[in-house]
């Protein structure tokens, strides 16, 4: 009881002091919590989209990882046939070629992603789930088949034309819904018709769909041993490969928040000091009663720690709404919520505030406790 | 029983090296002793180091056979909360603590549990008289009422010895009865170390220690019956 209240009322006794630090706290842990949210929502993200993803491995040119859709086309018409006749040799239930064009720059409101799919295949192949909200699910020869959100965002509808080059414009046939995923951002065009676009024969890619009971892992590597110089990527070789740059983003976006940290872990360590220094009197009486030096230790240390608990719980809770925040924003704007609060992040963030508050009390507590009984006491 | 021998204690200023005791021998007896002396004579030296505050240059303090000069910081802290209290001129009340709280306080340290910690706390503080001001802070007590919680504090472990340092310096006239009253009662089962300026509160203890310049110049013992000093 007393050690706690002890601890609780001095923070209350200054409470414009404390709370002035709590807000430093605060303010350290939640930017921390945005920053790495952003990390733990794109895993999230890229794991819901690739278990939606319906073939289980992609080809691509040897050298490219991860999504491996390269600017520039490289799989060659003749790479293609090799690796149709080794899916065909190894019983796979198809072998999908792809193209990809971009127009625009970053921001999803001015841009297009088209991709391109060879006749007769449907978007439901490539991300099962896929339904048409208007119109037709498979494109045409000169036809398009247009994600939900893309449609909204730039109010295409039944029988709007696509511009795709000077000599190429495209009708839309169909309206995807939305089903909070990669294909409401995407326009399902001809692959013939992209390739005429982009002046090219190749593909950037190409998708092996598996027949049930097939390994992914044992396909893919007798896909590259039958073709040279492709790569063949399971989901999970892309997810461990998004992990690794995902890990490295984190640790940026960790070495940015570790200043608001260190700022935090100052604050809580001034204050700490300050409440030392007023107490030495304090402290040489509990020494005189016959408290030890370790329980004047831990009495400081515990006041520090409470603080930075208490910041760092508030300062999760504040980086939880401001996460909200912004995946209200990505949501409306690509579909997607690219931020996340997970266990492991609150958790990590709550470790983090205490060890901020462990390391800011250390020497304070360390200071209050080796102070002379008759020094505190002032009888020299 | 506590007894210091050749007790001394120097200090360095500078260049120049101040004796603040010397030489200090003498075995406290059961009941109250008061220790007397102008500023400077030592009075407060005496107790820091009878009390382990502080270690002798020279010489020792012995608590029935334990040297507590040889002991650690922290097992002169244990010594202390075992068989020691203290009331100090200036209160010294924890001040984010209630009366309650504080008297309990010794309790918390020697491991007590909760209930029983506070209700011996509320006993004590009965007996000073205080028992309408538990949940008071220090802020919220006169200089009087602070002075009985510091005695019931001190109190708490029922120490073999009890310190007090000019415990009525701070009090008005009437709180100074009160207290002196209560402090001579508690120190007839008990060993009362009473440093003060205040000679007619020294002649309420049964021996009275006359220190000057650092050296015990003489011992009075007062042939007056213990139930008059209260």
């Amino acid at each position: 009881m007393e050690v706690f209240a002890l601890v609780l009322r001095n923070l209350m006794a200054r409470p414009v002091r404390s709370l002035l630090t709590l807000l430093g706290v605060l303010v350290a842990t939640s930017s921390m919590v945005l920053f790495l949210s952003f990390g733990e929502g794109l895993r999230r993200a890229l794991f819901q989209e690739l278990s939606r993803v319906g073939p289980a491995i992609q080809v691509v040119p040897e050298g490219t990882e991860g999504f491996g859709f390269s600017p520039s086309p490289e799989i060659t018409p003749e790479t293609f046939q090799a690796l149709s006749q080794a899916g065909k040799a190894l019983g796979v239930r198809a072998v999908i070629p792809t193209l990809l064009l971009t127009r625009g720059g970053f921001d999803p409101n001015t841009s297009f992603f088209f991709q391109g799919l060879p006749p007769g295949v449907a978007p439901d192949l490539l991300y099962p789930g896929v339904k048409a909200r208007e119109g037709r699910l498979l494109p045409s020869e000169k036809g398009a088949v247009v994600g939900g959100k893309v449609a909204k965002r730039h109010g295409l509808s039944l029988g709007s034309s696509l511009r795709l080059s000077p000599k190429v414009t495209l009708k839309v046939e169909g309206l995807l819904e939305e089903a909070g995923g990669l294909a409401d951002n995407l326009i399902f065009v001809p692959l013939p018709v992209l390739q005429e676009v982009l002046g090219t024969r190749n593909f950037s890619a190409v998708l092996v769909a598996l027949n049930p009971g097939q390994k992914a892992e044992e396909v893919a590597r007798a896909l590259e041993r039958a073709v040279p110089g492709v790569k063949a990527q399971t989901a999970s070789e892309v997810m461990r490969f998004a992990e690794r740059a995902l890990r490295i983003s984190d640790l940026v976006r960790f070495g940015i928040s570790l200043v608001a940290l260190t700022v935090g872990g100052l604050l809580v360590a001034n204050t700490v000091m300050m409440s030392v220094y007023e107490r030495i009197r304090e402290f040489g009486v509990m020494r005189a009663l016959g408290a030890r030096r370790g329980f004047i230790f831990r009495l400081v240390l515990l006041e520090a720690l409470l603080l930075a608990l208490m910041g760092g719980l508030l300062g999760l809770g504040v980086g939880s709404l401001a996460s909200s925040a912004i995946n209200l924003y990505t949501l409306d704007q690509v579909g997607l919520a690219l931020s996340a609060v997970t266990a492991r992040l609150s958790l990590f963030a709550l470790g983090i505030a205490l060890l901020l508050g462990l390391t800011a009390g250390l020497l304070p507590a360390y200071n209050a406790s080796r102070i002379p009984v008759v020094e505190a006491l002032g009888r020299v | 029983m506590l007894r210091a021998e050749n007790l001394t204690k120097r200090y360095r200023q500078g260049d120049k090296e101040v004796v603040a005791l010397e030489g200090f021998t003498y075995a406290f007896p059961k009941g109250a002793t008061a220790v007397v002396g102008p500023s400077g004579s030592g009075k407060t030296t005496l107790l820091n180091l009878l009390a382990g505050f502080d270690l002798p240059t020279e010489g020792g303090v012995f608590l029935d056979e334990t040297p507590l000069h040889r002991l650690s910081e922290d097992e002169r802290a244990g010594v202390r909360l075992r068989h020691m209290g203290f009331v100090f001129q200036q209160w010294n009340l924890i001040p984010t603590l209630t009366a309650l709280e504080n008297v309990a306080f010794p309790l918390l340290l020697s491991g007590w549990p909760r209930g029983k910690r506070l209700k011996r706390a509320a006993e004590l503080l009965e007996q000073v008289g205080l028992a309408h001001r538990l949940h008071h802070l220090p802020s919220r007590l006169s200089g009087g009422e602070q002075q009985r919680v510091a005695l019931a504090r001190a109190l708490a472990l029922d120490p073999l010895i009890l310190f007090a340092d000019e415990p009525t310096g701070n009090l008005d006239a009437e709180s100074r009865e009160q207290v002196a009253a209560l402090l001579f009662a508690q120190g007839k089962a008990r060993t009362l170390i009473l440093v003060t300026h205040d000679l007619e509160l020294a002649q309420r203890a049964g021996r009275i220690l006359y220190l000057k310049g650092g050296r015990l110049l003489r011992e009075e013992v007062l042939e007056v019956p213990q139930g008059q000093h209260l």
